[in-house]
């Protein structure tokens, strides 16, 4: 079969891949987070977003689809011709983010305030208006975030948001009993084999996605460690380090053994404890094979499709099936942020394989019915090769390590094993996100 | 001072850009958003039904900063017209939000040069992303029709158009339908869907109306359009249940007959006005109706033959450029006995007793609700039943 517009074959790919060049497509997938979502995770937090209603209306119906709760810890204040033309835009946020406080029944502890393309273009002075509103409310702590997709090649709003809502943090005494994993959006548990590391030795986690106090939030400033496992949670992790003195490790979402035992092996000697023993690790990796083995039993000849919605490294998950015998069909993703060493032995490793662009254009009439069963592997796969049988996850849904590859193995058989209603479940905006009352 | 921009625990109508979209989304095109990202997935997700699985062509031009600051418009250029070489779509349609209004993106120009490059009618329509759902729905449907509908037509006696029909307003095919069968019934042959469940050719027709009738405000611009243009009389009203259709009806054959512009409903009787700084408190109410101005205002109208000519009936809908004042919403709600307005209202209610009758609306609630929606047009609505719960 030859190329088509629809996908490339990663062997005429290069390394340096950007898909999101050109017209772009809205895929129906609707399960990955957005700013709104993340903002939530904010105990006792209030989000103000400011912008034209063109805008306002994708904001305001991702809270609403979350239920009546959740639309009490976001308002709006809509932009309009007025504002451009009278150039008060810095009066407009100061004046609509004190009636919302003064309307607000319950007193946010933080107000993350966002503006949008338009300030940024209008060169609206806002640090000035969060100034007055810092003097007027010393209670209540004010972060400027930005939802402006008009400079995402710079500056990205999701990356941006948890570098900001981190900003309140400030330098304190650290605890060599308390690390933080920042820029998450689900909690990391069992399937991460740092915190089953960090439990065994008493290392206590502060996580905001598990959180129900601000004051817990603000403790964050005391660990001596900050974990990221995620690309998006770079800046935040850059950023205490520099301000805060905090040290930051990156914890790559890697399916290569060697690469997970250095990340942890450096976790270990940060936290100065006893790093896992060759003995143990030797029994992660059987444990894991075990785990690759009995699904590839399952599976048999039944092929996959990865995207990049479910996992950050999409092309190296691809690599690590191929390496273990499964039939890998397709890769969905945008922007290849891997490492080369892994795109040049996929290429080797499987040169036909098809590399689609998830939003490109050409993706609108590209979706196709795949001749026999096929298991996605994300929401993207799902939808494209339309078909069942898919794994329901975005951002690597809390897995890490060994823990995490036998989880996933897991994942992909019950997924293979049950179809899914999957109009239905991809169609839900911000998968596993939830708020509940009170925070 | 009241203002309008705020919104403490409220949502928001949706924008003009989404209007376009649906306005154009049936007809063959290819309609292209300049907007930096995020306007395509608010439309394909919340205000568009039809999307999951169609093959109607919608994107986003993914406009940047360099871009924008170099005003290379080029880039937009070369992209549609490579799209346009794989789909060749049938015509093109450029819309914008706020950035391409700030840097005043010249759509007429672009859409000339897109038209030259590709041989493809390209449709300018200069949104801002600013304004609300009906203005889109109006601009698209008054410049598809400045461009594709065949003037030569002679008006038919008895036959009409429906214009400022969506999903967006009318969310399924189902209940469009019911707005057919009802004008079928009294011997008014429906022409043409502006645009909903509609082809082309038959919205090329448009001139063979000899009324066009406005069922949402959203089709007042093209009938403005074709009233000057073509000389056909429009008549503003929504059929909600049988008393409002036979209403329309009688309207039709009157237009017909006197080549005037009327409307259905008492507008100064039942306007409800938000957003005005002179405004002091509200009026006590037996019922409020807060929604899309042309289905509020019939709907008010219907609930009055129910409720009795006695009753305070008023109905509150969005400024287009404004849409609703939240602080007169909570007043209009507090001094009101019963409320027919969207779920997604209820967190406006706070400490009221008024009755909340829902009536859900794309328009403002996307999909939230969308199984929920009656079908509220046509003989089959039961207003009395839908008003006492019954």
């Amino acid at each position: 079969m030859e190329a088509s517009k629809d996908f490339q074959y990663i062997k005429d790919l290069d390394y340096v891949y950007r898909a999101d060049i050109g017209l772009s497509y809205s895929s129906p997938c609707r399960g990955a987070w957005n700013i709104v979502h993340y903002g939530t995770l904010v105990p006792e937090g209030h989000q103000i977003y400011v912008c034209p209603v063109s805008c306002l209306r994708g904001v305001v119906l991702t809270t609403a689809e979350l239920g009546f709760e959740a639309m009490k810890k976001l308002s709006t204040i809509a932009v309009g011709e007025d504002n451009i033309l009278n150039g008060d835009l810095e009066e407009q946020v100061l004046h609509g983010a004190e009636r919302i406080i003064e309307t607000l029944e319950k007193r946010p502890r933080m107000v993350m305030i966002f503006t949008s393309c338009i300030h940024h273009f209008l060169a609206v002075n806002y640090q000035r208006v969060y100034k007055i509103l810092r003097e007027e409310y010393p209670d209540i702590d004010f972060i400027d975030c930005y939802m402006n997709p008009i400079m995402r090649r710079k500056t990205p709003p999701m990356p941006s948001l948890r570098r900001q809502i981190l900003r309140v943090l400030k330098p304190a005494e650290k605890d060599k009993g308390q690390v933080s994993f920042i820029g998450n959006c689900f909690p990391m548990k069992e399937h991460c084999d740092l915190t089953n590391f960090l439990s065994r030795n008493n290392i206590r986690v502060s996580d905001l996605t598990t959180m129900k106090k601000y004051d817990e939030f603000k403790a964050m400033e005391h660990s001596c460690i900050n974990f990221t496992f995620h690309n998006a949670a770079a800046w935040a992790g850059k950023d205490l380090e520099l301000r805060l003195n905090q040290r930051w490790l990156v914890m790559r979402e890697s399916y290569d053994y060697d690469t997970i035992d250095e990340d942890m092996r450096k976790a270990a000697e940060a936290l100065e404890l006893e790093p896992l023993s060759e003995a143990e690790i030797k029994k992660e990796r059987e444990m894991t094979e075990a785990a690759v083995e009995k699904l590839k039993k399952t599976l048999g000849d039944v092929p996959v499709s990865v995207d990049d919605s479910a996992v950050d490294r999409p092309l190296e998950l691809a690599l690590y099936l191929l390496r273990h015998g499964f039939r890998v069909e397709s890769v969905i993703m945008d922007v290849n942020s891997e490492p080369e060493e892994i795109f040049t032995a996929l290429q080797k490793a499987k040169p036909e394989l098809k590399i689609y662009a998830a939003h490109g254009w050409n993706m609108r009439r590209a979706r196709t019915k795949f001749d026999g069963k096929i298991i996605g592997i994300g929401q993207k796969s799902a939808y494209l090769n339309d078909t069942s049988y898919f794994v329901n996850m975005t951002e690597n849904a809390g897995l890490y390590g060994y823990a995490g590859i036998r989880h996933l193995m897991e994942l992909i058989g019950e997924a293979a094993a049950e179809p899914k209603d999957m109009r239905t479940l991809i169609q839900q905006k911000g998968w596993n996100c939830h708020i509940e009352e009170g925070c | 001072m009241r203002d309008w921009h705020v919104h403490v625990f409220t949502s928001t109508y949706t924008a003009d850009v989404s209007g376009v979209c649906s306005a154009m989304y049936e007809l063959g095109g290819m309609t292209i958003l300049h907007d930096p990202d995020g306007c395509n997935s608010t439309y394909t997700t919340h205000d568009e039904p039809r999307w999951y699985g169609s093959k109607a062509l919608m994107f986003v031009s993914g406009l940047d900063e360099l871009t924008a600051v170099l005003g290379d418009d080029d880039v937009l250029i070369n992209d549609v017209c490579a799209a346009a070489e794989d789909y060749k779509p049938r015509f093109i349609t450029l819309c914008g939000s706020s950035i391409p209004h700030i840097i005043a993106f010249d759509f007429k120009g672009v859409a000339h040069l897109i038209e030259k490059k590709t041989g493809i009618p390209v449709l300018p329509v200069p949104t801002n992303g600013l304004r609300m759902y009906t203005v889109g729905v109006g601009m698209a449907l008054r410049e598809w029709i400045r461009r594709f509908a065949d003037f030569s037509l002679k008006p038919e006696p008895k036959t009409i158009n429906l214009l400022g029909v969506t999903p967006i307003d009318f969310s399924r095919q189902e209940l469009v339908d019911a707005m057919k069968t009802a004008f079928e019934k009294r011997g008014l042959a429906v022409n043409a869907v502006g645009a909903m469940g509609e082809s082309f050719e038959q919205l090329q027709k448009v001139c063979r109306a000899s009324v066009n009738v406005v069922v949402s405000s959203a089709g007042l611009l093209p009938a403005k359009f074709l009233s000057d243009k073509a000389g056909i009389p429009f008549v503003e009203g929504t059929p909600i249940g049988s008393f409002m259709t036979d209403k329309i009806a009688e309207a039709v054959l009157q237009s017909e007959k006197d080549g005037q512009n009327c409307s259905v409903f008492d507008r100064g009787k039942y306007l409800a006005k938000a957003g005005n700084d002179e405004y002091a408190g509200a009026e006590k109410t037996n019922l409020i109706i807060i929604g899309e101005e042309v289905c509020s205002l019939s709907l008010a109208g219907a609930a009055e033959k129910v409720l009795g000519k006695d009753a305070v009936i008023r109905a509150l809908f969005p400024d287009a450029d404004e849409g609703i004042d939240e602080e007169a919403l909570v007043d209009y709600i507090n001094a009101a006995d019963a409320v027919i307005c969207d779920p997604l209202y209820r967190n406006a209610f706070g400490r009221s007793h008024a009755k909340l009758i829902p009536l859900p609306h794309e328009g403002y609630s996307g999909r939230i609700f969308r199984d929920d929606i009656p079908v509220f047009l046509g003989d089959g609505f039961d207003i009395k039943a839908f008003i006492m719960g019954m």
